[in-house]
């Protein structure tokens, strides 16, 4: 095999064994229910986000309510009286990392809809799905296009000249 | 090492922008039309770093590989690393793209000063090639871990003790990326020394 053939092969080889893991995506996920608000923390599903500040504010930036997450990642706790705005929940997840989550005002009610919490699931499956194997190939392909335009300009700046 | 969205102020924000800006312009001027599908090469491998994750004990942090981009690139390395982080923050969700040039200089300057400090001793002997290798690999994330601390204590007020918790979470990933990096370098010199720019004496 040619030398440059086996930096290809190597190359593939480190690439494949990179798609089933999961990195630092801090994921805040909540929802209300039965005059509660529930709260999931963790970092893209595989690892919980433990005793992490989470901090409940008003759409005018006062904050109405502090907690902490559990061993479990989980949070909860009764919605704040009186409110008159939506919700920002802010995880916390120490180093850099932070997440946020909007509840709008209309959520806030004591009675869920059906549709509310089924839209909320969606919502935190779609945040929790892992990057998949069409993220990975379209990012490199985009950077080697990249590459591919900086010689095509290299050329013709060179050709100018 | 990847700083969210909403967690830096815009000075710092901006600070950072700049400094990314300079360092890409520098990278983007330095690359040789030849290497240019090394540099996309090393990009990419940088890209898709992140999602390998180790575990070791109550720590928990993914590979980085800044060590051995700047090793082999230098300048070339910023412009590599600012278009890895660019996607990976819109395909993956690592890292605010508002903090894209802080996370940029966060990664991107320690693998610069890699490049400077340890690709000179490169290529002399297979042993100290691995050193080498191995110095890079771990130092790139060292240098990240308190240019990390540094750009956070603007918000937290408390460099040391912010960076000792980040360098005591990446030690497992400093070993690591050393072991790789010193690898990848002996490797690279047996199948394809063309990719590292050894100057000969």
């Amino acid at each position: 095999m040619k030398p440059k053939n086996r930096v290809v092969l190597f190359v593939i080889l480190a690439l494949m064994t990179a798609v089933p893991a999961f990195a630092h995506k801090v994921i805040l996920f909540a929802w209300v229910e039965d005059g509660m608000i529930y709260t999931e923390s963790s970092f893209a599903s595989k690892r919980k986000a433990k005793n992490c500040p989470i901090i409940v504010k008003d759409d005018t930036g006062r904050i109405v309510h502090e907690g902490k997450t559990d061993e479990q990642g989980n949070y909860s706790f009764k919605i704040p009286d009186p409110i008159e705005t939506g919700l920002v929940l802010t995880l916390k997840a120490g180093i850099g990392h932070q997440a946020e989550w909007k509840i709008s005002k209309d959520e806030l009610v004591l009675v869920p809809s059906k549709n509310n919490i089924h839209n909320a699931m969606q919502e935190k499956e779609k945040l929790e799905a892992g990057p998949s194997p069409l993220k990975i190939i379209s990012g490199i392909a985009i950077i080697f296009l990249a590459a591919l335009m900086g010689k095509f300009l290299f050329q013709s700046k060179k050709g100018l000249k | 090492m990847h700083i969210s969205e909403g967690i830096l102020s815009g000075p710092v924000l901006a600070a950072g922008a700049v400094i990314a800006i300079a360092g890409t312009g520098i990278g983007l001027k330095k690359i040789d039309y030849d290497r240019i599908v090394h540099v996309a090469i090393l990009s990419s491998a940088f890209f898709v770093a992140s999602l390998i994750h180790v575990n070791i004990g109550p720590s928990s942090a993914h590979l980085i590989l800044n060590g051995i981009v700047g090793l082999l690139l230098g300048f070339a390395a910023v412009p590599a690393i600012l278009t890895a982080l660019l996607l990976q923050s819109i395909f993956f969700q690592y890292g605010g793209l508002t903090a894209l040039g802080v996370n940029t200089v966060v990664m991107a300057a320690p693998a610069v000063a890699v490049h400077y400090l340890f690709l000179p001793f490169v290529g002399k002997s297979p042993r100290l090639s691995f050193i080498m290798g191995f110095l890079s690999g771990m130092t790139a994330i060292l240098f990240s871990a308190v240019l990390l601390g540094a750009a956070l204590w603007f918000t937290d007020k408390n460099f040391w003790e912010t960076s000792l918790i980040i360098i005591m979470a990446n030690i497992p990933i400093m070993v690591i990326e050393g072991i790789v990096t010193g690898f990848c370098v002996l490797f690279l010199l047996k199948v394809y020394p063309e990719i590292i720019q050894v100057k000969k004496t």
